[in-house]
């Protein structure tokens, strides 16, 4: 995909992350030096009203940037993101994660494409909502 | 009676180090499933035009938020028990100056610069954390801004 090529209101296309495995709560609680219990243990989660252990936030975006950044012509053409939370990611859920063209300008000679992006969960409940903003290269 | 978190306002946490480990990206790679081969080796990530090899935009988020975790500490920065509260990310907003590499030690500056109260079907704070990454040089490569929702 080119800058020429982009439109406003197009589709990114989508992808679709899972099963969600609890199993790598642990190494995510390493590196993130984040031993938040609502993570690991799934008594604790229970005991403030969540189904089972909560996966970490940056976990769940990281499927999210994975979505853009696979479909990008180098991974660090991404300039801009602003991501909200919106709900909680359980073990065995699937992500979908989605976006839509919503600018296409230069900034400082540099094309760029604005978006919103999204990720959802299997039963369509908005787990990420945001925007972001990338290069693309020109084809002339 | 639970402190007032808007006296939290201004408060400047300490700069914080981050070093991109080959051992934290070698765990993150394989949990994340990242495959771009600028993420594997120097020559790919050349072949692509990086200086070398190029960790994955999306551990970036990671960066900031291991900062703040060693920035603060949430009962006393923040009035917070894991005990009895929760805390929850908010919102957060990136901007990305620079690609990041591998073996870089990195800082993270961080402030509180808003907090307020909302309700929803519960009572919760929203404290708002701004913050800059800057690399060995005290160039700028990442800035953005953190919220947090705090459960009373």
């Amino acid at each position: 995909m080119y800058f020429e090529e982009i439109q406003e209101g197009m589709a990114i296309p989508s992808a679709t992350y899972g099963p969600m495995d609890r199993y790598k709560h642990i190494p995510i609680a390493i590196i993130l030096r984040d031993t938040n219990p609502l993570h690991l243990d799934r008594v604790y989660a229970q005991e403030r009203g969540m189904p089972d252990v909560v996966q970490q936030g940056p976990l769940n975006e990281t499927f999210l940037y994975r979505f853009l950044t696979d479909w990008l012509h180098r991974p660090w053409d991404l300039r801009k993101t602003k991501i909200r939370f919106a709900a909680n990611v359980f073990p065995d859920d699937l992500l979908t994660c989605g976006g839509t063209v919503t600018r296409k300008y230069y900034e400082n000679g540099e094309p760029r494409v604005d978006c919103q992006i999204w990720q959802q969960n299997q039963k369509s409940e908005q787990i990420l909502v945001g925007e972001a903003t990338f290069t693309l290269p020109e084809r002339t | 009676m639970a402190p007032d978190r808007k006296t939290l306002i201004g408060r400047v946490f300490p700069d914080v180090k981050y070093h991109i480990s080959e051992e934290d990206l070698k765990d993150y790679v394989a949990v994340a499933e990242e495959t771009h081969l600028s993420f594997m080796n120097d020559g790919d990530a050349r072949a692509v035009g990086y200086e070398r090899r190029v960790i994955p935009p999306s551990f970036a988020p990671y960066i900031s938020i291991i900062g703040l975790l060693r920035a603060f500490d949430w009962k006393e920065d923040f009035y917070l028990d894991y005990k009895t509260g929760t805390a929850m990310f908010g919102e957060q907003e990136l901007e990305y100056l620079r690609p990041l590499y591998v073996g870089e030690t990195l800082t993270i500056h961080s402030s509180v610069t808003d907090v307020y109260e909302k309700t929803g079907r519960r009572t919760f704070d929203v404290a708002k954390i701004t913050f800059t990454v800057t690399d060995e040089q005290g160039v700028l490569a990442l800035r953005g801004a953190q919220s947090y929702i705090l459960f009373k």
